[in-house]
């Protein structure tokens, strides 16, 4: 094998390094490093002059690999990957070295000291710089189908517009009837048609289309393999409570699960032991199934006390969140009533009304028309005593100067908000990682909203927070396009930076398999032995797996202990 | 501990309140408001308070009068609820609350029964001088006669226990504890405000409303005393004769301004102009008006053959003191004037 040939380049960074950091005194200290053949130092090393500069000295001098001393690899070490793949090299020939944030911002008290740590740096990213091989992406085929999970509002959404996209869907809902909570409601505010009208508008579409095929009565029960492929069993109930087994495979999993509504605790102002107290929900369906006058348990109902926040934005424990839809559901029903019946009176016991965007529109409209709203703070909620037929709710009211106001209630309205499903052994099957309020979590609440960590797995709606229709909507249609693309090559590039199997040490404890987050080691028997190996697509190269392997027989590619080994030497 | 009271709302719509109830809370009109103190804070606490209906708490109120409707809090409200109309409407509620009689209330929630009770007095001074034959010195006579018991009458019988029942709102009914001393001792401000309306001068807004206002309230209280006490249209002396064509003049020449800004209703305080506040300048003016013509056909000695001016000026006296004194707008001089010797009185 022909000897390394590297260039080294040392950054001024305009002042910021080299204001404390001598980058002459580090050049010359690394310039007679075995394997360096060239070394420079430049005023901005990411600027498009030393870019092409680089890229015609690994040209004119046939160099192997390249190391750049500069500021943090998350700002830089793309742009210098990318110089390398410009001058024909493997981008993993290339070695970051970072002399900014570990140098000279962090000792500018100390000059000497940091011109020393830099030279140590440099001599370690050279180091590893004799180890760094090229190395190639794995290609994956990928199957062109997506499993969309739960025909709720957002899954069908998210089923047709993949659908659109000649994808292939196998949607699977655990109900005998698709719709979800959104079938069940209705009148929906800013718009005429009600919410099983919508349902039923999405349903006979998917029924026309002919890459849709809709299984209810049906839960995933098995999961194996991972992005491109994975391998579902699904069990369908048929007539007669008879069980089928269908296995399909998909390419990716679009989870649209939804949500449960919040129950009050017994007892929780009043629930389930003061009869003139219901639930939000009670009290939508209670209203839309009558007529004229709104009758309760025989009695004319005239005032009305909504209690906001039940169960949400709990400071001690419990759900810490605010639901988001609750308030505008509330003020949206309390203005149905207040149309629909005679003589209502709509008292609102708020924490602070948030009817965001433009359900501002319908908080107005609720004012005007003569709501009181009233407000409380966790500490001083309301309180509730009975009197005769009447529910007596006293508060302190926050917009009163903390006045003593109360109401005689004919009904008491608790208003719930959203709470993650209660059977959420669907996401531990993908083993879907949750968020503090047990909702699936995505990777980057801004950046990568509909992404999972599990690579391939999408979610969308209420399954990962609360959301309103239009905001779950949004999300199926950003999700089913994030899962038609990860498949729209047919075939899928994977990190070749992941961890592998030394087979000769391995003899299988099972500790690499505990502490993989990602599920991508699995135990197999290989010429009379039992070892471990590794899903290839499936791991993600973290490196929990290595430490806790007593006979040391797990390399992480690009870090391995040999490469590590030889970087501290240099650092020491 | 007290109830909600939603009815509240209707009731004081009937006073001219606005789209009071779009109202969410913010502040705003606190906070714009330079008159508005720590201490004493509205108008946003008026108007929460007539939302939820706490018609004891807005009765022993003062601050519905020691707002001067420069209109600001309006202006800057986000929801229009127009909480300086608001203000004003109270007011008028209280006002109807303070009169024993109740019939303030009635002309200021209707305006049919203040039409009726305009033209039963009409129809009263018709009567009257068709039983003296049309007399021109029988009617002066009469006229003059009628003002003074008028004033004697109407101040006995109902400015005074409306202002006793104020004093026990505002006062008593609270249990606030006012030792005798300091009723003597802040009296001075009772008559600071009531000829100088002090107060208003702390409103941003143009000083030059104030001294408009100013000079009409001196201009009216010198020709009430030229005509009753000097009996203008009767004095041989000169320099009374002087007195009361410039003071009447004041009175119609002022006055023009405040009719116009209540019929174009171009800024905040006329936006909303009710019949009670237009009543209330036009018969100023006419007072004026009439007066002064009155005592220039004297001058000029045509007034026996033109003995429809006074005539006409008889009837706007008559209505004046019948209907716009006792029950009308004319009473925010008293009751002004008092809130500000009460809030004295509650003062620690």
């Amino acid at each position: 094998m022909k000897k390394k040939k590297i260039g080294v380049y040392i950054c001024h960074c305009g002042g910021n390094i080299s204001d404390y950091v001598d980058v002459e005194k580090v050049r010359a200290a690394i310039a007679d490093e075995g394997i360096v053949l060239l070394s420079k130092t430049t005023m901005f090393a990411c600027s498009d002059s030393n870019q092409r500069d680089m890229v015609e000295d690994i040209k004119a001098n046939d160099l192997d690999g390249v190391v750049v001393a500069s500021c943090s690899p998350k700002l830089h070490l793309q742009t210098f990957q990318n110089v390398s793949m410009r001058a024909d090299l493997n981008k993993y020939t290339y070695v970051h070295a970072n002399i900014r944030e570990q140098a000279s911002w962090a000792h500018s008290d100390d000059k000497m000291g940091a011109t020393e740590k830099a030279i140590h740096l440099v001599r370690a990213a050279i180091a590893k710089s004799r180890y760094a091989e090229a190395l190639e992406s794995t290609k994956v085929k990928a199957i062109k189908k997506v499993a969309v999970i739960g025909a709720g509002i957002a899954g069908l959404k998210a089923a047709l517009s993949l659908s659109e996209k000649d994808c292939d869907v196998i949607l699977i809902e655990r109900n005998s009837v698709v719709g979800g909570h959104v079938a069940e409601f209705t009148s929906l505010s800013t718009t005429t048609e009600t919410g099983y009208q919508i349902i039923t508008r999405l349903y006979s579409e998917v029924l026309k289309r002919g890459n849709i095929s809709l299984l209810t009565n049906s839960e995933v029960i098995e999961n194996k393999g991972s992005v491109g492929n994975f391998s579902l069993k699904i069990r369908k109930i048929t007539n007669n409570d008879n069980q089928e087994i269908i296995d399909v495979n998909v390419g990716s999993v679009l989870m649209a699960t939804g949500f449960d509504s919040y129950t009050p605790g017994e007892g929780e102002y009043g629930y389930k032991s003061l009869e003139n107290v219901i639930t939000l929900v009670d009290f939508k369906k209670m209203i839309d199934s009558q007529n004229g006058k709104l009758v309760y348990n025989g009695k004319q109902i005239r005032d009305i006390v909504y209690i906001y926040c039940v169960g949400s934005r709990q400071s001690d424990g419990g759900n810490t969140y605010c639901s988001r839809n609750c308030c505008t559901s509330t003020i949206h029903a309390s203005i149905i009533a207040r149309h629909k019946f005679s003589d209502i009176n709509n008292y609102h016991f708020n924490r602070g009304i948030r009817t965001y965007g433009k359900q501002e529109i319908l908080y107005a409209e609720s004012l005007g028309s003569g709501d009181i709203y009233l407000q409380f703070n966790e500490d001083s909620i309301p309180e509730i005593s009975v009197n005769g037929d009447k529910a007596i709710v006293k508060i302190n009211d926050i917009l009163s100067a903390n006045r003593e106001v109360e109401v005689e209630a004919d009904l008491v309205v608790l208003v719930g908000g959203m709470v993650p499903r209660a059977d959420n052994s669907v996401g531990s099957l993908f083993k879907l990682p949750k968020g503090r309020d047990r909702f699936y979590n995505e990777v980057h609440m801004k950046l990568r909203p509909v992404e999972t960590a599990i690579d391939g797995i999408t979610i969308a709606g209420a399954c990962q927070g609360p959301k309103n229709i239009t905001e779950s909507v949004n999300s199926a249609l950003a999700a089913a396009t994030k899962s038609y693309s990860i498949l729209s090559k047919g075939e899928l590039e994977t990190s070749p930076l992941i961890a592998v199997i030394e087979e000769d040490k391995c003899s299988w404890c099972g500790a690499c398999q505990e502490a993989c987050p990602f599920d991508a080691i699995h135990m197999e028997e290989k010429e009379g032995r039992t070892i471990a190996q590794i899903n290839n697509t499936v791991c993600k190269g973290c490196g929990m797996c290595a430490p806790v392997c007593k006979p040391d027989a797990i390399n992480l590619i690009a870090y391995s202990s040999s490469e590590i080994m030889s970087m501290i030497d240099a650092l020491a | 501990m007290a109830k909600i009271n939603t009815k509240f709302g209707n009731e004081i719509s009937k006073y001219g309140a606005v789209n009071f109830r779009a109202c969410y809370n913010c502040g705003n009109c606190t906070a714009v408001c330079s008159l508005s103190t720590e201490e004493v804070s509205f108008p946003r606490e008026m108007v929460r308070l007539s939302a939820i209906g706490f018609e004891d708490e807005i009765k022993a109120s003062l601050k519905p009068w020691e707002c001067y409707y420069c209109g600001e809090c309006s202006t800057h409200c986000p929801q229009e609820a127009n909480p300086g109309e608001l203000m004003m409407s109270l007011r008028r509620y209280l006002t109807s609350k303070y009169d024993w009689t109740g019939l303030s209330g009635l002309l200021y929630k209707s305006l049919p029964i203040s039409i009726i009770a305009f033209i039963i007095t009409l129809i009263g001074v018709l009567w009257f001088a068709g039983s003296v034959g049309y007399e021109l010195e029988k009617m002066i006579h009469f006229g003059h006669m009628f003002e003074m018991i008028a004033i004697a009458a109407v101040g006995v019988f109902i400015l005074m226990p409306n202002v006793a029942r104020m004093w026990y709102y505002t006062i008593l009914k609270p249990k606030t504890k006012v030792s005798i001393a300091k009723y003597v001792k802040s009296m001075g401000e009772l008559f600071i405000h009531m000829f100088t309306q002090k107060r208003a001068l702390g409103c941003d807004d143009n000083q030059f409303r104030w001294f408009e206002h100013f000079v009409l309230v001196i201009g009216y209280l010198s020709l009430l005393f030229t005509t009753v006490f000097l009996n203008w249209f009767a004095s041989p002396y000169l320099f009374v004769i002087i007195l009361g064509y410039v003071m009447s003049a004041i009175v119609f020449v002022v006055t023009i301004d405040f009719v116009s800004s209540r019929m174009k209703r171009n800024k905040e305080v006329s936006k909303y102009t009710q019949p009670s506040d237009l009543f209330f300048v036009i018969w100023l003016f006419l007072m004026g008006l009439t007066a002064f013509l009155v005592r220039l056909f004297i001058d000029l000695d045509i007034l026996e053959g033109n003995k429809w001016l006074y005539l006409m000026h008889l009837i706007v006296l008559v209505q004046w003191a019948l209907i716009i004194v006792p029950f009308g707008k004319w009473t925010h001089f008293m009751y002004r004037s008092f809130a500000m010797y009460f809030a004295k009185l509650k003062e620690k």
